[in-house]
Protein backbone atom coordinates (compact mmCIF):
# COMPACT_ATOMS: atom_id res chain seq x y z
CA UNK A 1 0.00 0.00 0.00
CA UNK A 2 2.76 2.58 1.07
CA UNK A 3 4.75 1.65 -1.90
CA UNK A 4 2.18 1.79 -4.53
CA UNK A 5 1.36 5.74 -2.78
CA UNK A 6 4.95 6.34 -3.11
CA UNK A 7 4.91 5.13 -6.69
CA UNK A 8 2.14 7.07 -7.93
CA UNK A 9 3.35 10.06 -6.05
CA UNK A 10 6.75 9.80 -7.29
CA UNK A 11 4.99 9.26 -11.25
CA UNK A 12 3.08 12.92 -10.75
CA UNK A 13 6.27 14.50 -9.32
CA UNK A 14 8.63 13.54 -12.24
CA UNK A 15 5.78 14.07 -14.85
CA UNK A 16 5.47 17.34 -13.62
CA UNK A 17 9.39 17.77 -12.99
CA UNK A 18 9.81 16.57 -16.67
CA UNK A 19 7.31 19.42 -17.84
CA UNK A 20 7.13 22.19 -15.63
CA UNK A 21 4.06 22.98 -16.93
CA UNK A 22 2.07 23.58 -13.49
CA UNK A 23 5.03 24.83 -11.77
CA UNK A 24 5.96 27.74 -13.91
CA UNK A 25 2.62 28.45 -14.80
CA UNK A 26 1.95 28.50 -10.98
CA UNK A 27 4.31 30.36 -10.08
CA UNK A 28 3.80 33.32 -13.16
CA UNK A 29 0.39 32.78 -11.77
CA UNK A 30 1.38 34.28 -8.19
CA UNK A 31 3.15 36.41 -9.63
CA UNK A 32 0.49 38.20 -11.57
CA UNK A 33 -1.98 38.29 -8.62
CA UNK A 34 0.32 40.05 -6.53
CA UNK A 35 1.06 42.83 -9.16
CA UNK A 36 -2.52 43.11 -10.13
CA UNK A 37 -2.89 43.74 -5.90
CA UNK A 38 0.18 46.34 -5.72
CA UNK A 39 -1.07 48.21 -8.99
CA UNK A 40 -4.85 48.30 -7.47
CA UNK A 41 -3.53 49.57 -4.48
CA UNK A 42 -1.13 51.88 -5.55
CA UNK A 43 0.12 54.22 -3.14
CA UNK A 44 -2.32 53.26 -0.60
CA UNK A 45 -1.88 52.28 2.72
CA UNK A 46 -3.15 48.87 3.74
CA UNK A 47 -4.14 47.54 6.43
CA UNK A 48 -2.53 44.51 7.80
CA UNK A 49 -6.24 42.77 8.28
CA UNK A 50 -7.02 43.29 4.68
CA UNK A 51 -3.75 42.03 3.96
CA UNK A 52 -4.05 38.70 5.86
CA UNK A 53 -7.25 38.24 3.52
CA UNK A 54 -5.86 39.20 0.39
CA UNK A 55 -2.96 36.81 1.36
CA UNK A 56 -5.59 33.78 1.57
CA UNK A 57 -7.31 35.02 -1.93
CA UNK A 58 -4.00 34.52 -3.81
CA UNK A 59 -3.34 31.29 -1.98
CA UNK A 60 -6.78 30.35 -2.58
CA UNK A 61 -6.66 31.21 -6.31
CA UNK A 62 -3.11 29.77 -7.49
CA UNK A 63 -4.23 26.63 -5.48
CA UNK A 64 -7.77 26.45 -7.77
CA UNK A 65 -5.42 26.78 -10.97
CA UNK A 66 -2.86 24.36 -9.82
CA UNK A 67 -4.15 21.49 -7.87
CA UNK A 68 -6.87 20.01 -10.33
CA UNK A 69 -4.20 19.21 -12.92
CA UNK A 70 -3.41 15.94 -11.42
CA UNK A 71 -6.51 14.46 -11.84
CA UNK A 72 -7.65 16.47 -15.35
CA UNK A 73 -4.35 15.49 -16.96
CA UNK A 74 -5.18 12.04 -16.27
CA UNK A 75 -8.50 12.20 -18.18
CA UNK A 76 -6.86 14.50 -21.01
CA UNK A 77 -3.88 11.99 -21.42
CA UNK A 78 -6.43 8.69 -20.97
CA UNK A 79 -4.07 6.99 -18.38
CA UNK A 80 -6.95 6.44 -16.18
CA UNK A 81 -7.40 3.20 -17.43
CA UNK A 82 -3.96 2.42 -16.60
CA UNK A 83 -4.16 3.74 -13.07
CA UNK A 84 -6.73 1.65 -13.00
CA UNK A 85 -5.63 -1.57 -14.09
CA UNK A 86 -2.32 -0.96 -12.08
CA UNK A 87 -3.42 -0.32 -8.52
CA UNK A 88 -5.85 0.28 -5.81
CA UNK A 89 -8.11 3.56 -5.81
CA UNK A 90 -7.25 4.11 -2.03
CA UNK A 91 -3.57 4.48 -3.35
CA UNK A 92 -4.26 6.93 -6.32
CA UNK A 93 -6.13 9.07 -3.73
CA UNK A 94 -3.29 9.58 -1.26
CA UNK A 95 -0.71 9.49 -4.18
CA UNK A 96 -2.26 12.53 -5.79
CA UNK A 97 -3.21 14.02 -1.98
CA UNK A 98 0.77 13.57 -1.39
CA UNK A 99 1.41 15.53 -4.58
CA UNK A 100 -0.87 18.15 -4.24
CA UNK A 101 0.43 18.69 -0.45
CA UNK A 102 3.68 19.12 -1.87
CA UNK A 103 2.91 21.36 -4.49
CA UNK A 104 0.90 23.63 -2.39
CA UNK A 105 3.52 23.88 -0.05
CA UNK A 106 5.67 24.72 -2.61
CA UNK A 107 3.36 27.19 -3.88
CA UNK A 108 2.49 28.86 -0.41
CA UNK A 109 5.89 29.22 0.45
CA UNK A 110 6.80 31.01 -2.61
CA UNK A 111 3.58 33.24 -2.33
CA UNK A 112 4.44 33.91 1.46
CA UNK A 113 8.03 35.30 0.57
CA UNK A 114 6.48 37.55 -2.29
CA UNK A 115 4.31 38.85 -0.19
CA UNK A 116 6.69 39.36 2.49
CA UNK A 117 8.77 41.23 -0.17
CA UNK A 118 6.05 43.21 -1.67
CA UNK A 119 3.53 44.56 1.02
CA UNK A 120 5.32 47.00 3.20
CA UNK A 121 1.88 46.60 5.66
CA UNK A 122 2.43 43.30 6.23
CA UNK A 123 4.19 42.73 9.65
CA UNK A 124 3.77 39.71 12.17
CA UNK A 125 4.28 39.86 15.47
CA UNK A 126 3.90 36.40 16.16
CA UNK A 127 5.18 33.82 13.41
CA UNK A 128 4.36 30.82 15.49
CA UNK A 129 0.85 31.32 14.99
CA UNK A 130 0.92 32.23 11.28
CA UNK A 131 3.23 29.37 10.73
CA UNK A 132 0.79 26.99 12.23
CA UNK A 133 -2.38 28.53 10.61
CA UNK A 134 -0.52 28.52 7.32
CA UNK A 135 0.67 25.35 7.55
CA UNK A 136 -2.52 23.46 8.84
CA UNK A 137 -4.56 25.44 6.11
CA UNK A 138 -2.67 24.23 3.42
CA UNK A 139 -3.17 20.70 4.74
CA UNK A 140 -7.22 21.35 4.65
CA UNK A 141 -7.08 23.35 1.09
CA UNK A 142 -5.14 20.02 -0.43
CA UNK A 143 -7.79 17.52 1.09
CA UNK A 144 -10.89 18.94 0.22
CA UNK A 145 -9.72 20.57 -3.36
CA UNK A 146 -7.88 16.74 -4.35
CA UNK A 147 -11.32 15.09 -4.23
CA UNK A 148 -13.07 17.85 -5.98
CA UNK A 149 -10.35 17.59 -8.40
CA UNK A 150 -11.14 14.18 -8.78
CA UNK A 151 -15.20 14.94 -9.12
CA UNK A 152 -14.57 17.32 -11.70
CA UNK A 153 -12.17 15.88 -13.94
CA UNK A 154 -15.17 13.52 -14.85
CA UNK A 155 -17.55 16.73 -15.33
CA UNK A 156 -17.55 18.72 -18.96
CA UNK A 157 -16.76 22.36 -17.77
CA UNK A 158 -13.35 21.12 -15.56
CA UNK A 159 -12.06 24.80 -15.27
CA UNK A 160 -14.56 27.50 -14.22
CA UNK A 161 -16.37 24.62 -12.55
CA UNK A 162 -13.42 23.96 -10.23
CA UNK A 163 -13.87 26.99 -7.83
CA UNK A 164 -17.56 27.46 -8.15
CA UNK A 165 -17.24 23.70 -6.68
CA UNK A 166 -14.83 23.93 -3.73
CA UNK A 167 -14.97 27.79 -2.47
CA UNK A 168 -18.42 26.56 -0.59
CA UNK A 169 -16.55 23.59 1.16
CA UNK A 170 -13.24 25.38 1.55
CA UNK A 171 -15.20 28.24 2.90
CA UNK A 172 -14.76 27.23 6.88
CA UNK A 173 -11.35 26.16 6.48
CA UNK A 174 -10.57 29.73 4.79
CA UNK A 175 -12.10 31.91 7.24
CA UNK A 176 -10.81 30.11 10.31
CA UNK A 177 -7.16 30.40 8.39
CA UNK A 178 -8.11 34.17 7.83
CA UNK A 179 -8.84 34.46 11.17
CA UNK A 180 -5.33 33.16 12.38
CA UNK A 181 -3.19 35.64 9.85
CA UNK A 182 -5.01 38.52 11.51
CA UNK A 183 -3.93 37.38 15.04
CA UNK A 184 -0.93 36.59 14.09
CA UNK A 185 -0.33 39.96 12.74
CA UNK A 186 -2.05 41.40 16.06
CA UNK A 187 0.50 39.44 18.27
CA UNK A 188 -1.60 36.81 19.63
CA UNK A 189 -0.24 34.10 21.62
CA UNK A 190 -0.34 30.14 20.38
CA UNK A 191 -2.58 29.51 23.23
CA UNK A 192 -4.79 31.52 22.30
CA UNK A 193 -5.34 30.41 19.25
CA UNK A 194 -5.83 26.58 19.92
CA UNK A 195 -9.95 26.56 19.14
CA UNK A 196 -9.15 27.68 15.77
CA UNK A 197 -6.21 25.20 15.50
CA UNK A 198 -8.36 22.60 16.72
CA UNK A 199 -11.07 23.38 13.92
CA UNK A 200 -8.21 23.53 11.21
CA UNK A 201 -6.87 20.21 12.16
CA UNK A 202 -10.62 18.75 12.66
CA UNK A 203 -11.45 19.85 9.31
CA UNK A 204 -8.72 18.13 7.60
CA UNK A 205 -9.00 15.08 9.41
CA UNK A 206 -12.38 14.82 8.72
CA UNK A 207 -12.33 15.96 5.08
CA UNK A 208 -9.35 13.21 4.51
CA UNK A 209 -11.18 10.50 5.68
CA UNK A 210 -14.85 11.21 4.01
CA UNK A 211 -12.54 11.19 0.69
CA UNK A 212 -10.91 7.84 1.52
CA UNK A 213 -14.32 5.93 1.94
CA UNK A 214 -16.11 7.97 -1.34
CA UNK A 215 -12.76 8.16 -3.94
CA UNK A 216 -13.55 4.21 -4.71
CA UNK A 217 -16.86 5.47 -5.87
CA UNK A 218 -15.82 8.18 -8.13
CA UNK A 219 -12.41 6.65 -9.30
CA UNK A 220 -14.66 3.53 -10.64
CA UNK A 221 -17.28 5.97 -12.24
CA UNK B 1 -55.96 12.07 2.28
CA UNK B 2 -58.16 13.19 5.29
CA UNK B 3 -54.17 13.42 6.83
CA UNK B 4 -53.63 16.46 3.90
CA UNK B 5 -56.31 18.73 4.94
CA UNK B 6 -55.94 17.90 8.89
CA UNK B 7 -52.54 19.35 8.39
CA UNK B 8 -53.25 22.45 6.31
CA UNK B 9 -55.90 23.06 9.23
CA UNK B 10 -52.95 22.62 11.59
CA UNK B 11 -50.72 24.61 9.44
CA UNK B 12 -52.95 27.32 9.46
CA UNK B 13 -53.95 27.27 13.33
CA UNK B 14 -50.05 27.26 13.56
CA UNK B 15 -49.50 30.45 11.65
CA UNK B 16 -52.67 32.19 13.11
CA UNK B 17 -51.03 31.63 16.80
CA UNK B 18 -47.85 32.54 15.66
CA UNK B 19 -49.20 35.97 15.46
CA UNK B 20 -51.43 36.21 18.73
CA UNK B 21 -50.07 33.63 20.89
CA UNK B 22 -48.74 35.72 24.08
CA UNK B 23 -45.02 35.47 24.23
CA UNK B 24 -43.75 37.65 27.19
CA UNK B 25 -41.21 40.25 27.76
CA UNK B 26 -37.86 39.95 25.63
CA UNK B 27 -35.46 42.55 26.03
CA UNK B 28 -33.80 43.77 22.78
CA UNK B 29 -36.14 41.57 20.53
CA UNK B 30 -39.64 42.48 21.85
CA UNK B 31 -42.22 41.45 19.38
CA UNK B 32 -39.70 40.92 17.11
CA UNK B 33 -39.61 37.30 18.39
CA UNK B 34 -42.05 35.88 16.66
CA UNK B 35 -39.93 35.63 13.45
CA UNK B 36 -39.06 32.27 15.97
CA UNK B 37 -42.08 30.64 14.68
CA UNK B 38 -41.60 30.48 10.89
CA UNK B 39 -37.99 31.84 10.03
CA UNK B 40 -36.28 29.28 12.87
CA UNK B 41 -38.11 26.31 11.65
CA UNK B 42 -37.09 26.77 7.75
CA UNK B 43 -34.20 26.98 8.99
CA UNK B 44 -34.03 23.63 10.84
CA UNK B 45 -35.41 22.23 8.06
CA UNK B 46 -33.50 23.43 5.23
CA UNK B 47 -30.50 21.78 7.36
CA UNK B 48 -32.77 18.18 7.92
CA UNK B 49 -33.61 18.56 3.74
CA UNK B 50 -29.76 18.37 3.25
CA UNK B 51 -29.23 15.85 5.45
CA UNK B 52 -31.83 13.59 4.35
CA UNK B 53 -30.44 14.64 0.19
CA UNK B 54 -27.28 13.58 1.84
CA UNK B 55 -28.96 10.31 3.27
CA UNK B 56 -30.19 9.32 -0.28
CA UNK B 57 -27.25 9.73 -1.78
CA UNK B 58 -25.44 7.80 0.72
CA UNK B 59 -28.00 4.99 -0.45
CA UNK B 60 -27.92 5.45 -4.41
CA UNK B 61 -23.73 5.14 -3.69
CA UNK B 62 -24.11 1.50 -2.09
CA UNK B 63 -27.10 0.46 -4.41
CA UNK B 64 -26.64 2.73 -7.32
CA UNK B 65 -30.50 3.13 -8.05
CA UNK B 66 -31.59 5.48 -10.07
CA UNK B 67 -34.67 6.23 -7.48
CA UNK B 68 -32.18 6.76 -4.96
CA UNK B 69 -30.42 9.74 -6.73
CA UNK B 70 -33.75 10.90 -7.93
CA UNK B 71 -35.03 11.25 -4.26
CA UNK B 72 -31.80 13.20 -3.34
CA UNK B 73 -31.93 15.74 -5.72
CA UNK B 74 -35.78 15.97 -4.67
CA UNK B 75 -34.75 16.57 -0.89
CA UNK B 76 -31.59 19.23 -1.96
CA UNK B 77 -34.46 21.13 -4.15
CA UNK B 78 -36.78 21.70 -1.68
CA UNK B 79 -33.99 22.51 1.12
CA UNK B 80 -32.63 24.98 -0.80
CA UNK B 81 -35.92 26.29 -1.15
CA UNK B 82 -36.30 26.60 2.20
CA UNK B 83 -32.85 27.99 2.79
CA UNK B 84 -33.34 30.87 0.21
CA UNK B 85 -37.17 31.38 2.21
CA UNK B 86 -34.90 31.55 5.38
CA UNK B 87 -32.35 34.01 4.33
CA UNK B 88 -35.02 36.17 2.81
CA UNK B 89 -36.64 35.97 6.14
CA UNK B 90 -33.93 36.70 8.00
CA UNK B 91 -32.71 39.47 6.28
CA UNK B 92 -35.65 41.71 6.02
CA UNK B 93 -35.72 40.89 9.75
CA UNK B 94 -32.25 42.17 10.36
CA UNK B 95 -32.86 45.59 9.28
CA UNK B 96 -35.59 46.30 11.84
CA UNK B 97 -33.79 44.23 14.30
CA UNK B 98 -29.98 45.26 13.49
CA UNK B 99 -30.76 48.17 11.27
CA UNK B 100 -29.20 46.90 8.05
CA UNK B 101 -30.19 43.70 5.75
CA UNK B 102 -26.71 42.21 5.94
CA UNK B 103 -23.86 42.22 8.42
CA UNK B 104 -21.95 39.18 7.85
CA UNK B 105 -23.15 37.72 11.00
CA UNK B 106 -21.79 34.06 11.27
CA UNK B 107 -24.92 32.87 11.13
CA UNK B 108 -25.94 34.77 7.98
CA UNK B 109 -22.40 33.37 6.42
CA UNK B 110 -23.69 29.87 7.56
CA UNK B 111 -26.64 30.37 5.25
CA UNK B 112 -25.21 31.88 2.71
CA UNK B 113 -22.24 29.07 2.30
CA UNK B 114 -25.59 26.80 2.31
CA UNK B 115 -27.07 28.54 -0.69
CA UNK B 116 -23.72 28.50 -2.61
CA UNK B 117 -23.11 24.89 -1.97
CA UNK B 118 -26.46 23.84 -3.15
CA UNK B 119 -26.17 26.31 -6.20
CA UNK B 120 -22.74 24.68 -6.75
CA UNK B 121 -24.42 20.99 -6.45
CA UNK B 122 -26.78 21.97 -8.75
CA UNK B 123 -24.21 23.28 -11.31
CA UNK B 124 -22.35 19.85 -11.09
CA UNK B 125 -25.50 18.18 -12.18
CA UNK B 126 -26.38 20.48 -15.22
CA UNK B 127 -22.86 19.98 -16.11
CA UNK B 128 -22.11 15.97 -16.51
CA UNK B 129 -24.63 14.51 -19.41
CA UNK B 130 -24.42 11.12 -18.60
CA UNK B 131 -27.25 9.73 -15.99
CA UNK B 132 -25.42 7.48 -13.85
CA UNK B 133 -22.40 9.44 -14.27
CA UNK B 134 -24.13 12.64 -12.66
CA UNK B 135 -26.02 10.70 -9.87
CA UNK B 136 -22.58 8.89 -8.59
CA UNK B 137 -20.37 12.52 -8.93
CA UNK B 138 -23.15 14.19 -7.71
CA UNK B 139 -23.89 12.19 -4.84
CA UNK B 140 -20.29 12.71 -3.69
CA UNK B 141 -20.38 15.97 -3.92
CA UNK B 142 -23.29 16.60 -1.58
CA UNK B 143 -21.64 14.31 1.27
CA UNK B 144 -18.67 15.97 0.73
CA UNK B 145 -19.91 19.38 1.22
CA UNK B 146 -22.66 18.38 3.73
CA UNK B 147 -19.97 16.97 5.90
CA UNK B 148 -18.34 20.50 6.52
CA UNK B 149 -21.81 21.82 6.96
CA UNK B 150 -21.55 21.49 10.72
CA UNK B 151 -18.14 23.54 10.48
CA UNK B 152 -20.78 26.60 9.83
CA UNK B 153 -23.63 25.66 11.91
CA UNK B 154 -21.87 24.49 15.31
CA UNK B 155 -18.54 25.44 15.07
CA UNK B 156 -18.04 29.11 13.62
CA UNK B 157 -20.90 30.71 15.47
CA UNK B 158 -19.29 29.70 18.64
CA UNK B 159 -16.08 30.80 17.89
CA UNK B 160 -17.00 34.55 16.49
CA UNK B 161 -18.59 37.07 18.08
CA UNK B 162 -22.23 37.88 16.39
CA UNK B 163 -25.51 39.37 16.30
CA UNK B 164 -27.53 36.69 16.17
CA UNK B 165 -29.47 35.26 18.99
CA UNK B 166 -27.48 32.06 20.32
CA UNK B 167 -24.00 33.02 19.38
CA UNK B 168 -21.09 33.23 21.33
CA UNK B 169 -21.28 36.59 23.54
CA UNK B 170 -25.04 35.88 23.78
CA UNK B 171 -24.96 35.68 27.86
CA UNK B 172 -27.95 33.24 27.48
CA UNK B 173 -25.64 30.54 26.00
CA UNK B 174 -24.79 29.75 22.57
CA UNK B 175 -25.93 27.16 19.78
CA UNK B 176 -28.23 26.34 17.30
CA UNK B 177 -31.41 26.13 19.83
CA UNK B 178 -32.02 29.63 20.58
CA UNK B 179 -32.33 28.66 24.80
CA UNK B 180 -33.14 32.44 26.28
CA UNK B 181 -35.49 31.67 28.24
CA UNK B 182 -38.51 30.84 26.25
CA UNK B 183 -41.89 31.71 27.72
CA UNK B 184 -43.55 27.80 28.04
CA UNK B 185 -46.39 28.45 25.38
CA UNK B 186 -43.44 29.96 23.12
CA UNK B 187 -41.61 27.06 23.03
CA UNK B 188 -44.47 24.30 22.62
CA UNK B 189 -45.99 26.34 19.94
CA UNK B 190 -42.24 26.12 17.81
CA UNK B 191 -42.32 22.46 18.34
CA UNK B 192 -45.29 22.43 17.15
CA UNK B 193 -44.55 24.96 14.01
CA UNK B 194 -41.62 22.48 13.40
CA UNK B 195 -43.66 19.31 13.34
CA UNK B 196 -45.63 21.46 10.79
CA UNK B 197 -42.78 22.51 8.45
CA UNK B 198 -41.81 18.85 8.75
CA UNK B 199 -44.89 17.39 7.66
CA UNK B 200 -45.21 19.62 5.22
CA UNK B 201 -41.71 19.14 3.74
CA UNK B 202 -42.17 15.24 3.51
CA UNK B 203 -45.40 15.69 1.33
CA UNK B 204 -43.30 18.23 -1.05
CA UNK B 205 -40.93 15.82 -0.85
CA UNK B 206 -43.25 12.74 -1.70
CA UNK B 207 -44.76 14.82 -4.84
CA UNK B 208 -41.71 16.31 -6.28
CA UNK B 209 -40.13 12.84 -6.41
CA UNK B 210 -42.77 10.90 -7.49
CA UNK B 211 -42.88 13.46 -10.44
CA UNK B 212 -39.41 12.73 -10.81
CA UNK B 213 -39.97 8.60 -10.81
CA UNK B 214 -42.91 8.89 -13.22
CA UNK B 215 -40.65 10.83 -15.67
CA UNK B 216 -37.94 7.93 -15.47
CA UNK B 217 -40.76 5.23 -16.18
CA UNK B 218 -42.04 7.44 -19.63
CA UNK B 219 -38.68 7.51 -20.10
CA UNK B 220 -38.57 4.07 -20.17
CA UNK B 221 -41.69 3.59 -21.64
CA UNK B 222 -40.21 5.59 -25.14
CA UNK B 223 -37.67 3.91 -25.29
CA UNK B 224 -38.44 0.42 -25.50
CA UNK B 225 -40.89 1.15 -27.75
CA UNK B 226 -38.35 3.33 -30.03
CA UNK C 1 -67.60 47.48 16.24
CA UNK C 2 -67.30 46.55 12.71
CA UNK C 3 -64.62 44.19 11.57
CA UNK C 4 -63.15 47.03 9.28
CA UNK C 5 -62.77 49.31 12.21
CA UNK C 6 -61.12 46.76 14.55
CA UNK C 7 -58.52 45.53 11.59
CA UNK C 8 -57.77 49.61 11.25
CA UNK C 9 -56.64 49.39 14.95
CA UNK C 10 -55.35 45.69 15.12
CA UNK C 11 -52.83 46.24 12.05
CA UNK C 12 -51.61 42.20 13.35
CA UNK C 13 -54.32 40.83 12.89
CA UNK C 14 -54.55 42.18 9.10
CA UNK C 15 -51.23 40.81 8.59
CA UNK C 16 -52.43 37.20 10.02
CA UNK C 17 -55.06 37.06 7.50
CA UNK C 18 -52.64 37.63 4.62
CA UNK C 19 -50.57 34.99 5.84
CA UNK C 20 -53.50 33.02 6.30
CA UNK C 21 -54.34 33.57 3.33
CA UNK C 22 -50.67 32.49 1.45
CA UNK C 23 -50.91 29.52 3.35
CA UNK C 24 -53.95 28.18 2.69
CA UNK C 25 -53.36 29.23 -1.05
CA UNK C 26 -49.98 26.90 -0.78
CA UNK C 27 -51.74 24.31 0.14
CA UNK C 28 -54.59 24.53 -2.26
CA UNK C 29 -52.10 24.47 -5.07
CA UNK C 30 -50.52 21.47 -3.46
CA UNK C 31 -53.70 19.55 -3.14
CA UNK C 32 -54.07 20.35 -6.71
CA UNK C 33 -50.83 19.05 -7.78
CA UNK C 34 -50.88 16.30 -5.59
CA UNK C 35 -54.60 14.89 -7.49
CA UNK C 36 -53.37 15.61 -10.85
CA UNK C 37 -50.34 13.49 -10.22
CA UNK C 38 -52.00 10.77 -8.84
CA UNK C 39 -53.98 10.56 -12.12
CA UNK C 40 -51.27 10.71 -14.18
CA UNK C 41 -49.86 7.50 -12.17
CA UNK C 42 -53.15 5.68 -12.67
CA UNK C 43 -52.98 6.27 -16.20
CA UNK C 44 -49.61 5.02 -16.81
CA UNK C 45 -50.40 1.99 -14.91
CA UNK C 46 -53.55 1.17 -16.72
CA UNK C 47 -51.45 1.70 -20.14
CA UNK C 48 -48.78 -0.60 -18.93
CA UNK C 49 -51.32 -3.50 -17.38
CA UNK C 50 -52.99 -3.40 -20.93
CA UNK C 51 -49.68 -4.27 -22.57
CA UNK C 52 -48.72 -6.79 -19.99
CA UNK C 53 -52.45 -8.50 -20.65
CA UNK C 54 -51.94 -7.99 -24.88
CA UNK C 55 -48.24 -10.18 -24.40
Amino acid sequence: MLSSIWAIFLKDLKSELRTRYALNALLMFVVVTISMILFATAGEVISGELLSGLLWVVIFFSAMSGLSRTFVSEEDRGTVIFLQLATRPSAVYFGKLLFNLVLIFGINFFVVIAYFLTMEGFKIKSFDVFLAGLILGSLGLASASTIIAAIIAKANTKGTLYPVLSFPVLLPLLITAINMTQLSIEGAKLVETFGHLRILFSYFAVVVIASYLLFDYIWKE
Amino acid sequence: MIWKFLLGLYMAIITALAFVIPIGFIPGLGERARIIFLHVPSAWLSVIAFFVAMLYAIRYLKSKNIYEDVKSVASAEIGFLFCFVTTVTGSIWAKFNWGSFWNWDPRETSIFVLLLIYGAYFVLRSAIEVEERRATLSAVYSIIAFITVPFFIFIMPRIMPGLHPGSKGDPEGAGPVVTFKMDPNMRVLFFASLLGFILVYLWMFKLRSRVEILKIKIQNKIYQEV
Amino acid sequence: MSVYEFLEKNSIYLVLIIALIVWLSVFAYLVKVDAKLKKLENEFAKIENKEEIEK
